[in-house]
């Protein structure tokens, strides 16, 4: 762990503690902590800023709620990202959005932004027990053990998943691969 | 794809999750073998094109509207991110 992240994760249990304990700034700490993640994670999830933006305020909120269960031990990020999960899953379900909408803009140079497009709307198009997983470990950086958490499966069956995602999109990409050759 | 084993290397490979000694190992072996070689690039690229993809935009003005959301749920959420006018504007929750 570097020096960076040692501090950052001494700020964070400070922050979860200080929650915990009702300090009003402390959700704010957090919020400025992880916002930027936990909306990158539902926007990815729902495709959808404004529907990401909701489920974000909303995992915060819970995380009030629910700040007597917090544990300041390392596992706050798989907890937290699990709330999101669970919202982003709710929203799907309540408004049937199982896929990407039109305003899925993301920033992007102009090289390159034509596969870029296609490799959105192919990860749209993957079942969700598919999608998840790339998302989670390809996209938001967390590791295997993470993200089985966040999703309440084992590892090797997140691995199996991810290794299953990757090659339908693959096979979703087709000729657009070819054209990097 | 000649076995399971192959094809787990292949995945291993394709997430960078082979030693250099492993790693080394198959593409030598893909030297002699097109199919191997050809899952091996496509599936690589593949991970490298979706890793590479840009990042939802973030901006001042989502951090400020995520915010006010919370506030709107009666949750005044304190950050050292100045505030924009429109936050600015809000009324008090009670009273």
């Amino acid at each position: 762990m570097s020096g960076d992240q040692t501090q950052d994760s001494l700020a964070e249990k400070r922050w979860l503690v200080a929650l915990a304990k009702g300090d009003p700034a402390a959700l704010g700490a957090i919020y400025e902590m992880y916002g930027e993640r936990i909306f990158r994670y539902a926007y990815r999830m729902l495709g959808n800023r404004s529907d990401a933006e909701d489920a974000t305020a909303e995992t915060f909120l819970r995380v009030l709620k629910r700040a007597n269960e917090l544990r300041a031990d390392g596992a706050f990020r798989t907890w937290i990202f699990r709330i999101t999960r669970n919202l982003c899953i709710d929203k799907m379900r309540q408004h049937k959005l199982l896929e990407l909408p039109a305003d899925a803009q993301y920033s992007c140079g102009e090289d390159k932004t034509a596969l870029r497009i296609t490799v959105q709307q192919a990860l749209k198009d993957l079942p969700t027990e598919y999608r998840e997983p790339l998302i989670l470990c390809d996209l938001e950086d967390v590791s295997a053990k993470e993200a089985a958490e966040v999703l309440k499966i084992s590892v090797p069956a997140l691995k199996s998943r991810l290794y299953r995602g990757r090659r339908a999109l693959r096979d979703k990409l087709g000729g657009t691969l070819e054209k990097l050759k | 794809m000649k076995n399971e084993f192959y094809k787990k290397l292949i995945d291993m490979y394709a997430g960078d999750e082979l030693s250099s000694e492993l790693k080394d190992e198959l593409e030598t072996a893909a030297l002699s073998d097109s199919e191997l070689s050809h899952e091996m690039f496509s599936l690589k690229t593949t991970v490298e094109a979706l890793r590479s993809s840009p990042e939802p935009e973030f901006t001042d003005d989502t951090f400020q509207r995520i915010l006010m959301r919370m506030y709107r749920q009666g949750v005044d959420v304190k950050t050292h991110m100045p505030e924009s006018p429109h936050m600015q504007l809000r009324l008090p929750l009670t009273g």
